[in-house]
Parts: C-alpha cells; sequence; structure tokens
C-alpha cells in the first residue's frame, strides 16, 4: 500500500492527463486538512501577546505537521527510527542501542477517515487516528519507522498490533496487568530483555553498560527540568498556560532528548524570570483546573483552548502523554546491567497509573497527590469515546474527588471539532460554578 | 548528604573501635548487642551473647539467686544499648556486616548482577532467626541442667562465623579451625568456617545473605517498635515504584508494598536508610531518632544520587554541565 514514497510533497497537479486515484486524492485531502488544523491552533496561540519567547523552539516543531511532518525528527539517515505508543517502551534501550525513539500516539481527526477504514466505530479515536497516519505517507516520520513497539495495554491497542503489519515491523510488548505479583514482574522483564535483544538486532549494535547507563542518565536529565517545570507550574498566578505546557511536554514525543532539555531549560529559565518580575499567563483568581483522563496529543488540544480561553487556567493534568510519561524515573541502584535493566523495567510499570491496570490506587493516589500540590479547584474528566479503562474509573475517582470536595466534570468527546460549542457551554458553567465557590 | 559514604564511614570508624579499641585502652564493655566478637584478642567492645550463653549455663534453681540478678543486669545493659540504636547496630556497626557490605562493592566493581530469593523462600525462612534465638537460650539452659553434653558449650560463639573470621585482623590465627575435641565442638567450629565460606561465596550472589538468619537481628528486632530509630512511612505520598525495595539489601517488601503502616522498621531491617535514599518522593519516607526527624526522601537528593551514580565514577564532571 505504500507505494508513495515518505516524505515526498503532497501529489501535486496530475502529471499529464492521468487522473488522481481515490487513494492519492484522499492522502491528498488529509494532508491539507492537518495543515489547516495545524495553522488554525498557531493562528489562535499568536493572539496570547504573554507567551513564553522559549516556545517558539516547540512551536516550529508542530508547525512542521503542516509539512508533512518533515524534520519533525532528528534522526540522522543512517539512524534506525524505532516507533513506540503508550508509556511502556523503554526509550533507555532505544538510545542506547544508538536508535531514535518517536512516539506515535496521534491526536488528528483528520487521520481517522483512514483509520475508519481499519476499525469498528466505536473504536477510541487515537487508534484511528494513529492507523490512519501508519496506512498512508500523511507524516512523514510514521514511514520512517524501521520498527513500531507496541504495548497490550487496553484492547485497542492489543489488536492494533496485527492491523499494523500490513505497513510496520511490529514488536508486542506483552503488559502484565496485575503488576502486584511476583511472576508479573519477572515476566515484564523477560519482555524488557526480550525488547533490548529485539533492538539490538535492528540497530546492529550490542548495548553495554555505558551505553545503557549514558541512555540512562539523558532521560534523567530530560526529567530533571520536568520536575523543575513542573515546580514553577505550581506557582500561583500561573507563568504559563496549561496548553503550551501540553505542547512543551507533547514535543518530547518527538525531539531528540538532549536537545529538548536544552529547550526545556531555557524556558525554565524563563519562566523563573517572568515569577520574579511578575509576569504571569493568567490572572490570580484564576479557577485552577486539573485535565484527566483519555490522553490528549497535539492537535486535538480543543479541551485546553476551551478552558484557558473562558477564563480558567490549566493548572496540571494526569495525561500519559505529559505528566504521567515524564515523571516517573529509573533509579539506577547498583549500576550493574541487570540492575539498570531491571530499574527500567520498573520504571515503566510499577508506580505507572494508566487504567489498564488492575487497581486504582496509584491513579487515585496521584490525582489527590496533584490536588494538593497544584492547589487544583476542579478537575475535568476527559474521556474519548470508545476509551474504556478510563470510562471505568470514572466513578472511582468521582469518589474520591467527592471526598476531598473538589467538583468533577465529567465530559465524554473525540477528535472531531463538531462539539466545540457543546463543550464550551459545559465547561463554562462548571467554571462559573467554581468562581461561585471562591 | 550522601547516607551510603557516611555510613561507610561510621562502619569503618565502629570496626576499628571494636577490633583494635583495646590497643587504645577503649572498652565498651561486653553487653554489645552485635558481632563484635570477644574472641579477638584486644578487642574494643564485646557480643553480649557470649556471656549471655555461659550465665544461661547454669542449673535453674540458680537463677532465683545472685545468678538471677547477673543475668538480668546483663540483659537489660544488651537491652538498653538494643533501644538506643536498635537495628543500627546492624547496619551501622556490626563488623561483620561491614566485611558484607565490602564484598558487595567488589562484586558491583566486578559488575555482578545480584539475585534474590523468591517471594515465597524469603517468606519461608523467616522465622529461622527466630528459631535460632530459642535455640539460644534453650540449650545453654539444658547444659547447666545436664541434658547436654559441656561440648555444647557456647554452642553461638563455636557456631558463630565472625569468630574464626574476626580475630585474624588482629593476625591472631588460631580461632580459624576446627576443634576435633568431640563431635560436636566437630560439627559447631566446623560449621563456623562453613558460614564463613559461605559468606564469601554469596556476597557474589546476594547482599547481607547470612544477616537474614542472625539470632542477633532476632534479638534487636523485639526492640522494633520502641527503639529510638524508627523509619516512616506516608502512604499517600508513595507510588510504589518499587525504587526502595530493589534497593533493600534485605530484601522487605513492606517498605514498597505497604501503605497504611507507619513505622516500618520491620524484623529483617537493618536501617541501612538506602530505601529512604532510593526513594523519589518528597517525604515519602522518613527517618527518625527519638522523633526528630534526621533524614527525609527528597527529589532533588534522588536527583543528585542518580547523578552520581550514572555518572560512575567522574560524578564533578556530570554536575559541571548545569
Amino acid at each position: 500500500m505504500n507505494e508513495l514514497p515518505p516524505g515526498q510533497p503532497a501529489p501535486a497537479a496530475p502529471e499529464g492527463d492521468r487522473p488522481l486515484t481515490r487513494k492519492e486524492r484522499l492522502i491528498r485531502k488529509v494532508r491539507l486538512h492537518l495543515a489547516m488544523t495545524v495553522r488554525e491552533i498557531f493562528e489562535e496561540m499568536e493572539k496570547d501577546p504573554s507567551r513564553p519567547k522559549a516556545m517558539a523552539y516547540f512551536d516550529d516543531i508542530f508547525r512542521k505537521f503542516m509539512h508533512n511532518g518533515e524534520g519533525v525528527i532528528k534522526a540522522s539517515d543512517d539512524q534506525k527510527v524505532i516507533g513506540t505508543y503508550c508509556v511502556f517502551v523503554p526509550e533507555e534501550i532505544i538510545y542506547a542501542a544508538g536508535g531514535y525513539p518517536v512516539r506515535l500516539c496521534a491526536g488528528a481527526h483528520d487521520s481517522n477517515e483512514i483509520g475508519e477504514d481499519f476499525l469498528p466505530d466505536v473504536a477510541c479515536p487515537m487508534v484511528k487516528s494513529e492507523m490512519g497516519f501508519a496506512a498512508m505517507p500523511i507524516l512523514d516520520f510514521y514511514q520512517r519507522c524501521d520498527m513500531v513497539a507496541l504495548p497490550a495495554s487496553c484492547h485497542w491497542k492489543l489488536k492494533m498490533g496485527e492491523m499494523l503489519e500490513p505497513f510496520d515491523d511490529v514488536h508486542m510488548l506483552d503488559v502484565p496487568r496485575v503488576k502486584e505479583s511476583e511472576k508479573a514482574r519477572d515476566y515484564w522483564l523477560e519482555e524488557v530483555r526480550r525488547f533490548q535483544r529485539r533492538v539490538e538486532k535492528i540497530t546492529g549494535k550490542r548495548i553495554r553498560r555505558r551505553q545503557l547507563r549514558d541512555a540512562i542518565r539523558k532521560i534523567q536529565r530530560a526529567q530533571r527540568e520536568v520536575v523543575r517545570f513542573q515546580n514553577l507550574r505550581k506557582t500561583i498566578p500561573a507563568p504559563i498556560l496549561g496548553r503550551d505546557a501540553l505542547e512543551v511536554l507533547n514535543a518530547y514525543f518527538y525531539d531528540e532528548v538532549e536537545d529538548w532539555t536544552e529547550a526545556l531549560r531555557a524556558l525554565n529559565e524563563e519562566l523563573e524570570e517572568r515569577i520574579r518580575t511578575g509576569v504571569h499567563a493568567a490572572p490570580p483568581r484564576a479557577a485552577r483546573i486539573l485535565l484527566t483522563g483519555s490522553p490528549m496529543v497535539f492537535p486535538n488540544w480543543k479541551v485546553p483552548f476551551i478552558i484557558e480561553d473562558l477564563g480558567g487556567i490549566l493548572a496540571a493534568d494526569e495525561f500519559c502523554t505529559s505528566q504521567r510519561y515524564l515523571s516517573d524515573m529509573v533509579s539506577v541502584d547498583e549500576g550493574t546491567m541487570g540492575d539498570m535493566l531491571m530499574a527500567i523495567a520498573e520504571r515503566y510499570v510499577l508506580p505507572c497509573a494508566c487504567p489498564t491496570f488492575s487497581n486504582t490506587i496509584e491513579r487515585r493516589d496521584r490525582i489527590a497527590r496533584l490536588v494538593d500540590e497544584y492547589r487544583i479547584e476542579g478537575v475535568i474528566y476527559h474521556v474519548l469515546k470508545g476509551c474504556h479503562p478510563f470510562d471505568i474509573e470514572q466513578k472511582v475517582i468521582e469518589q474520591l474527588l467527592q471526598e476531598k470536595g473538589v467538583p468533577m466534570l465529567k465530559i465524554e468527546t473525540d477528535y472531531s471539532p463538531e462539539d466545540v460549542e457543546q463543550l464550551r457551554t459545559r465547561i463554562e458553567a462548571f467554571q462559573e460554578t467554581l468562581k461561585g465557590r471562591l | 548528604m550522601n547516607i551510603q559514604r557516611l555510613r561507610l564511614a561510621v562502619q569503618l570508624l565502629s570496626f576499628t573501635v571494636l577490633i583494635y579499641g583495646g590497643l587504645f585502652a577503649i572498652d565498651l564493655g561486653n553487653r554489645l548487642p552485635t558481632f563484635a566478637c570477644s574472641y579477638v584478642p584486644d578487642h574494643g567492645g564485646g557480643c553480649f551473647l557470649v556471656g549471655f550463653q555461659h550465665m544461661l549455663s547454669r542449673p535453674l534453681p540458680e537463677f532465683l539467686g545472685e545468678q538471677g540478678i547477673r543475668l538480668l543486669k546483663a540483659l537489660g545493659i544488651a537491652s538498653l544499648w538494643a533501644i538506643v540504636l536498635n537495628k543500627a547496630w546492624c547496619g551501622w556497626i556490626c563488623p561483620f556486616g561491614l566485611l558484607q557490605d565490602l564484598l558487595t562493592k567488589v562484586r558491583v566493581w566486578l559488575s555482578i548482577d545480584m539475585s534474590r530469593f523468591s517471594w515465597m523462600t524469603r517468606h519461608r525462612y523467616k522465622s529461622v532467626k527466630y528459631i535460632l534465638l530459642a535455640l539460644l537460650i534453650l540449650i545453654p539452659l539444658g547444659i547447666g541442667n545436664g541434658l547436654i553434653s559441656r561440648d555444647w558449650t557456647a554452642p553461638y560463639c563455636q557456631l558463630c562465623p565472625a569468630r574464626p573470621l574476626l580475630p585474624l585482623f588482629q593476625g591472631d590465627t588460631t580461632q580459624f579451625a576446627i576443634n576435633f575435641l568431640s563431635i560436636p565442638t566437630m560439627l559447631l567450629t566446623g560449621g563456623a568456617i562453613i558460614l564463613v565460606g559461605l559468606m564469601f561465596t554469596t556476597s557474589f550472589v546476594k547482599r547481607r545473605f547470612l544477616c537474614s538468619y542472625c539470632p542477633m537481628l532476632a534479638f534487636l528486632s523485639l526492640f522494633d517498635k520502641i527503639g529510638l530509630f524508627s523509619l516512616k512511612k506516608d502512604g499517600d505520598k508513595c507510588t510504589r515504584c518499587g525504587n526502595c525495595y530493589r534497593a533493600c539489601p534485605m530484601e522487605i517488601r513492606e517498605i514498597e508494598e505497604e501503605k497504611t503502616l507507619k513505622n516500618l522498621v520491620t524484623q529483617d531491617c537493618i536501617l541501612c536508610l538506602r530505601c529512604v535514599e532510593a526513594c523519589p518522593e518528597n517525604m515519602a519516607l522518613e527517618a527518625q531518632f527519638a522523633g526528630f526527624s534526621f533524614l527525609k526522601a527528597d527529589a532533588e537528593a534522588f536527583l543528585a544520587r542518580q547523578d552520581a551514580v550514572t555518572a560512575g565514577t567522574g560524578t564533578r564532571k556530570g554536575r559541571k554541565k548545569k
């Protein structure tokens, strides 16, 4: 199906008299629509004069989505690119083997149309979007992947492996659901080792102690900046909008880790300066909102935009695409090969609050901590249509928040822009009630 | 503050004091609840189990008189020591523990991976140290009342791996031998040599292997609740990332799993405080002495430590960039 070489610009006018095939037309349409979506987002963002200047670096990455995503990833020509999904693929191993990881979780409504050919109607928009990008050459980096690592987290992801097979070299990772048991941990460590062997085979480089240690270090340094960034976000009034924060953390999907760390360091410094000089992104009385639930990936930022357009501030989020993705760290203890691999394996599963695991303890505690630390006044629980794990957990979280006395609004939506006005009305009403409480 | 470096320093200091202290006229008494072997010539302090076993080897009626007072006094002093420093005796003072920790350093230097017992195995053998502690009292009583041969005198000293090993540090090799006097002495002293061998070999596989079976640990664990050192956990802050469990040389799972229990000095804990250092969540773990908190889990400290670990030897190089 991949007759178009990756990275080629959108099929232009038909050569000679040959009319465009249905597929070519579709690709052209999706590329155009995606470019329009991205342009709209940045036009909206430019209206905000108080944006930190260091955001320009992250904007550049996403602006490239308008041009088939060329240059979004910085892998050199001879470097192997390994696509990842979810939060369970150990990137340390990919870096240690000299590969380039890129996370493929997608948020574009525009590619859903293609994905719908593969999946049932009730499938969540995220897998539809991902399938769309994998199946057709819309974005360059989806086509560049030499291998795709797919954890069997939710049912959609589990079955997506087979569907991806015609387009990608797929490596399934079996994440244990009941992670409390000893055998589950051993099994997961074995899965990580299997992944390591596979990556080594793809890149042709054996991972030695030193490389693994350096890779761990690189990512830890990035996370160290994230810790700093998140601490700055706790300041009231907020020095940065939540949607900008989402963008920053989302950019980690694609960017080279050290470059990204540098860019975030620059941003952190700017934010520190802003706090010193009293520049803020939202008024001190803005309602502090926590977003949790199904992940939000660029360009699906309609909810954060609505929240902040209405005068609230997205103070924190609990998404596997941002906060949860980068907050837990590998803890090297002895530094032997086995110790490091175990540390990596455990970091990706044990503290993870993904609802595909059997219990909600980790997630409940995490949300409770976020509410306290970021002084959250209201929680918006975001469920993507078809995302059952998050939908199921909603009741437990609602109960927890009731006990804490924090109001919660559940919204169920997908990637389409159709329900924006309806969402706006509901979120506006919710934020009004928050104001009333003050 | 790097607690593990501090601990090593304290361990080396205690080792010097306990093994060579006598040469500098230091005497901490012979009632210390730690493996400060009394067989070491000119030791600076002695293990209380030697005297304890001898005192117990008496006919029962004698305990109603002066002998009973002496026994209670010895036990009282040892208990007092145990309350003041509880498990710090194991993690910070025990010379035998230091030797195991040093061998672990050699193993890590040779980059040999450690291994752990399965949870079931670990659980199954937890009672061994208490059985040994019970026998420590019953055998001397048996000897004193004519039920057991005199050849079993001070059985735990005969069996203790610290007895052949620690006098070597003063050049005394006489204890590094099997006593062929009788079958019991042969079994016990032979056992000690085997335990020394086990200590050396297992240190290249596991951490603090022998400590889990130590009757002294069992004795000290009786004071876990009232000891002045305590390890607090705030379950709400815990993400159950498992870092503490992985860092724990005694393979204590409670440290990771427990979300409600407040004091985490469990029966096998040796207060090495590696768990507190490995914890990345602010204030989730906290070490206290007499209610005064002296070490807290801290995200910044965690990161600094990780920086040092992943930098290998060149710690400074990593910091310069910042």
